[in-house]
This record gives structure tokens, C-alpha cells and sequence, in this order.
């Protein structure tokens, strides 16, 4: 449901109808949301399926995508791949409701859903999820059971098949940071991995939400050898803290996992930009340890708006690097085209 | 370290050399971390390293202890400067300058100088920090005083409960206790601390008070300490007895975790169950 009442001019006073972006949902109402977003939004938002947990749920995506005859570009954004994160999957829900607001009127939102297609994950591990509403608050992993039930969850974030189980990790699943019993064991994990896979040559940027801590954290977290276009990346990520903090004075760390944060093998992230999605970031969001994972839903809208402008910056950037000056993708061939069509054409 | 005793105030001996290192221009490193260095060559530390940002919480959690202020608690803002220096057979000890903000509001609440000497042998780590208010002194010990004066005016046994909830929510009455919490969960939390391992109070499970005859306040905590980088979240039972204008008394016992790191970083945290840390000072 889109409170399509919302002035232009973002007010600090929610509008009591629709949904309440300002406060942490369970996943029956997340669920809800993803449908009724899709209702009220068919044009540009489709709802699918990518897979099912460990307990038979379903995780569900949201694709916003502009109609068009062009082939567009991915941006994939999940969250809540921590249960206890809460901030992550609400922060989803946010980014959403924004792009479905400000289509029209943002000149960059604008821009950029001419080329490129975002696909939005808003909660990744749905079983560990519902857990942390309904048993424990602070459960991280999801909820694989192990020797004979009497052990349960991996942490999805170190099952990934970058580099598994080298560093960072336990093998013992009582630990937070149990890796699995192997790269990708987990359901949740395959849906994810599978999907991106297929759709690899059209991501543009692997994005992943977390919190707490106020970090973007470039790769890698399996090694100290940066990235090949580690400049590039630590750029834009910079760019994007420097959005973020000139919102409401946040200040965010900028650098590699293994370098600013702690080594960790088989990331999400590590493993997006491993298989080639050149821009491959994690956010750590609010706050910096004063309630960690229990942040007041009242620094839900301040968090969600200043993470909206970091996120948007790095979209803009991928947008003008891959489209620029233009709504098309400049190859050998299109530039001789184009300057034929110059005259006739309306370039926006 | 030596134990001080008496009122809160914070060591200054180095401070003198620590300005004239600090201020110094010295190269940065390629990488972070690249063994072996030199012994007794200070080399610079990128301040969002990891060594960097943790030395600085341990140093904060030390002043935090040693402020014994519930309303004076500090967060860390950002390392601005930082350098590391290891001594050979001793440990490695870094020096700090780093901005702070109100552990609550996250307003500005000055910068610090500070050195943490991490030991070789599992001992906690020497701790030497000296800080600039921002806020009126006078004004946080009016509203320690404050606090205490409405905690002392209850007639029965406060307690609690998962503060701040699950929604992050604290409710107001409770505010002081869980302050209170966070000024002794530091003593813990410096002590514990490691250059790979480090902490964050997440949680009071529960609080109970003890009453006393005399002025003090007395408090029984279950904490729950989230554990970095194991993700860990430790129980620990925590008994503290407060005082304004006085050190606070801290006693601990930790539930005890054993998860090994598979990267043959030996790294273990928690104390065995049954050993009580103790810190009490004499007024």
C-alpha cells in the first residue's frame, strides 16, 4: 500500500493511513506489504518468487521496472540476511516506498529506471526472521537444524561460495558464525546464489544490508588482496558516505571487510564480486553500538533517509558509468547511429 | 596497569610525549597489517582500521568505567589519528586520538587522547585516555545527582527486565539503571577486550536491587555483551554499587563461550564460569 498522499516535500509527520514505514513489521505484514505494493503499482513493480527457506517459506523479490523495449541492467539489493537486523529489511521496505513515490518528480530516479531494473529482496532469511519476533530477539542465523535437532542455524553470510570456510568462520554449529556443512547447504543461500547466477552479466551492483556498526564495506572479507577495481569502488563509496552523512550528520567508515570490519569467508558480497558484479558493496547501518541491533524504531526514518541518498548515489554512479550522457548504452555501433539520428531525435 | 584509587581521575603522565608523537608526519603503511614490523618502530595505523577503532572503544570503555557518570557515558565518534608500536616481549600499544559524541544523544562530547597497551600475556589491556568536555562538568554531576536522588527515593526494589526491549525501547524509569548498567558493563567489557576481540553491551536481561542501609545504590545485572568478531552474545552477571562522585564497585562472572576461530587465531572468550572478577575500591 503506497501513501500516495505523502507531499512531495517530505514531512517528519507520518500520515496515519497506509503503511507505517517508521515501524518494524513482522513477516506476515512484510508479506502483505509485497502484495499490496505490487497491487497499487503493477506498471512498474511485479512480485516473484526466488526460493524457499529452510522451513518451507517462501522468499519473495520485488522488481521495479520501468516498461520499455530497451534490455536493461540490474541493481540487486537484499536484507535481512541477519534475523536480528531489523533496521535491514525496514530499510528495504523504505527504499521501495521512495523510488514508488518520487518516480516521477526525481529527475535521477527517473534517469536511472530508464536503464536499469532494481530488484529488491526485502527480507532474505525469513525462518531466522520470524524467530527473532517470535522466540529470540537477537538470533542471527537462519534455522537449519543440526545434529539431530539439537542444534539449529547457520549463518547464511559465511555460506556463500567465496572462499567457504576459510577464515572467520566456525565449524561448530552452536557458533553465530557456523559457515554450513558446505558452500551454499543452506536453501536460502541457493535461492539467492542461483538466481544471481543466471542473471550475472546484467547485475551492475550486488548490494547487501546490514547493520549495525555505520560501515560500506567494500570486498573483500576472505583476503587483504583488494579488488581489482578496489579504486573505483572505495570512491564511490566515499561519494556515498559523504551523501549519507550530509543528511543528518552520520558518519560511516569506508573500506574493505577484512581491513575496517574483520576477515570473513563465503560473504554474500565476496561472492558477488568474485563471480564478476563489479560493484559489490555492504551496508552496516545504524547505530554505532549504543543499541545495536535494538534501534528505536523513532531513528527508522533519519537511518532509512540517509541511507537512501548513499544507496542512490552508488545507482547514479553505475547509471551514468554504464549509460552515459544519455538513455543509451554508448557501443561502437549505437555512436554511429546516433549521430545520424541527432537532429530527429528527443534525447532525455 | 596500577589500579587508581580514589576518585575518578584520568592518567596524564604521557600525555606530553604522546602530542609530540601524534603530531609527527609519519608515512602511511601499504596494507594494515603486514608482519613482522620492526620492534619499537611506531608506525602509522589507517584510523578506520579495525586495530585502530578498537583500541579506541577499549579506551572508552575504560573511561567510562573510571567517569563512573551515568550521565557522562561516551560513544565513539571517529579516530582522527592513530599509531601502533610493538615492544617486544610486552605487547603492542597504540596511541589514539579520536572524537567522542553522548553516549545517548550523539551529540558532540569532545576528543580524546588516548594509549592502550595490549599485553602479550591474556592480561587486560593498559588503558592511559584523557578527554576534552564539551558538556559543563557541573551539569552532568547535577544530573548523576538527580538520577540518584530519584532512584534513591524509591521505597521498593526496582527490577526490570530486556531493557531496551525488543524495539529498542527503554522505558524512562528504567533509564538511569540501564545507564548505570552500561558504566559497569565497561569494566567488563575493557577487561575482556583483546586486539582481535572486542565488545558492546547489547542488553540488561534483567536488574534487581539490593537495598542498603547506607547511601549507596546497589544492583544485580544479567547483561548480555555482544562479542565481536564472533558474534557471540555473552551472559554475564554483574553486581555494582554506585555512589555519585564515588568509583563504581564492579563485580562480574561471564558465562563462559569457547569458540575457536578457524583460522588458528586461538582466539577465546569468557571467563570460566565461577571465577569472580573483582574491582572494588575504597572510598
Amino acid at each position: 500500500l503506497v501513501d500516495e498522499s505523502m507531499p512531495k516535500q517530505r514531512s517528519h509527520r507520518q500520515i496515519p493511513e497506509g503503511y507505517n514505514y517508521t515501524e518494524y513489521h513482522p513477516m506476515e505484514e512484510i508479506y502483505k506489504w509485497m502484495t499490496q505494493i505490487q497491487e497499487s503499482n503493477s506498471e512498474l513493480v511485479t512480485q516473484h518468487h526466488l526460493g524457499k527457506t529452510i522451513e518451507n517459506r517462501t522468499i519473495y523479490y520485488l522488481q521495479i521496472s520501468q516498461p520499455s523495449n530497451k534490455p536493461k541492467k540490474i541493481i540487486w539489493m537484499d536484507c535481512g540476511i541477519h534475523a536480528r537486523e531489523w533496521i535491514s529489511p525496514a530499510f528495504c521496505q523504505w527504499f521501495v516506498k521512495e523510488i514508488l513515490q518520487n518516480y516521477k518528480s526525481d529527475a535521477m530516479i527517473r534517469r536511472f529506471l530508464q536503464n536499469l531494473d532494481l530488484y529488491i529482496l526485502p527480507v532474505l532469511n525469513v525462518d531466522g526472521y520470524i524467530y527473532s519476533w517470535e522466540a529470540e530477539r537477537l538470533w542471527r542465523k537462519n534455522r537449519s537444524p543440526y545434529m539431530n535437532g539439537t542444534c539449529y542455524g547457520t549463518d547464511l553470510n559465511r555460506n556463500f561460495n567465496s572462499s567457504w570456510g576459510s577464515v572467520g568462520v566456525s565449524y561448530n554449529c552452536t557458533s553465530e558464525i557456523f559457515c554450513g556443512s558446505g558452500p551454499e547447504s543452506e536453501p536460502e543461500t541457493r535461492a539467492v546464489a542461483q538466481f544471481i547466477e543466471k542473471k550475472k552479466t546484467d547485475i551492475l551492483c550486488y548490494l547487501t544490508i546490514h547493520s549495525y556498526g555505520q560501515y560500506i564495506l567494500t570486498p573483500y572479507g576472505s583476503t587483504t588482496t583488494p579488488p581489482s577495481n578496489n579504486e573505483e569502488l572505495m570512491h564511490v563509496a566515499q561519494k556515498a558516505a559523504a551523501a549519507l552523512m550530509g543528511k543528518h550528520g552520520t558518519s560511516y567508515k569506508v573500506g574493505s571487510t577484512s581491513s575496517i570490519l574483520y576477515s570473513n569467508s563465503g560473504s554474500s558480497r565476496d561472492w558477488a564480486h568474485m563471480i564478476g558484479i563489479p560493484f559489490s558493496y555492504t551496508f552496516e547501518l545504524r547505530d554505532n553500538g549504543t543499541h545495536g541491533f535494538t534501534l528505536p524504531s523513532d531513528q527508522i526514518q533519519p537511518t532509512c533517509e540517509e541511507t537512501m541518498l548513499a544507496v542512490t548515489t552508488i545507482i547514479d554512479y553505475v547509471d551514468q558509468k554504464y549509460f552515459p550522457g544519455g538513455a543509451v548504452m554508448l557501443t561502437s555501433g549505437t555512436l554511429v547511429l546516433l549521430h545520424g539520428c541527432l537532429k530527429e531525435t528527443d534525447l532525455v | 596497569m596500577k589500579r587508581s584509587k580514589g576518585s575518578a581521575t584520568h592518567r596524564h603522565r604521557a600525555l606530553p610525549v604522546l602530542l609530540l608523537l601524534l603530531s609527527a608526519q609519519l608515512p602511511r603503511p601499504a596494507v594494515a597489517e603486514q608482519p613482522p614490523w620492526a620492534p619499537g618502530v611506531e608506525r602509522a595505523l589507517d584510523p578506520s582500521s579495525r586495530l585502530a577503532v578498537g583500541a579506541a572503544r577499549v579506551a572508552l570503555h575504560n573511561y567510562n568505567f573510571h567517569a563512573a557518570s551515568p550521565s557522562g557515558l561516551r560513544a565513539l565518534g571517529q579516530v582522527r589519528k592513530a599509531t601502533v608500536k610493538s615492544i617486544p616481549g610486552v605487547g603492542q600499544k597504540c596511541y589514539l586520538q579520536f572524537t567522542t559524541e553522548d553516549y545517548r544523544s550523539r551529540e558532540n562530547a569532545g576528543s580524546c587522547l588516548a594509549t592502550v597497551l595490549y599485553p602479550k600475556k591474556k592480561s587486560p589491556p593498559a588503558v592511559n585516555i584523557k578527554c576534552i568536555n564539551t558538556k559543563d562538568q557541573k551539569q552532568i554531576q547535577e544530573e548523576d545527582n538527580r538520577l540518584y536522588q530519584k532512584l534513591k527515593r524509591q521505597t521498593k526494589p526496582i527490577t526490570g527486565s530486556n531493557i531496551p526491549d525488543s524495539f529498542g525501547n527503554i522505558e524512562p524509569a528504567l533509564e538511569p539503571v540501564w545507564a548505570l548498567a552500561v558504566a559497569g558493563s565497561s569494566y567488563m567489557m575493557w577487561e575482556k577486550s583483546t586486539e582481535k576481540v572486542g565488545y558492546f553491551m547489547t542488553q540488561v536481561k534483567s536488574v534487581k536491587q539490593w537495598m542498603r542501609k547506607d547511601d549507596s545504590l546497589e544492583f544485580d545485572y544479567v547483561i548480555l555483551l555482544h562479542e565481536m568478531p564472533t558474534q557471540e552474545m555473552i551472559s554475564c552477571h554483574m553486581r555494582l554499587i554506585w555512589l555519585p562522585g564515588h568509583p563504581l564497585k564492579v563485580k562480574y562472572t561471564c558465562d563462559s563461550e569457547n569458540h575457536r576461530l578457524e583460522d588458528g587465531s586461538g582466539m577465546e572468550s569468557g571467563s570460566a564460569a565461577g571465577i569472580i572478577r573483582e574491582r572494588e575500591e575504597n572510598f
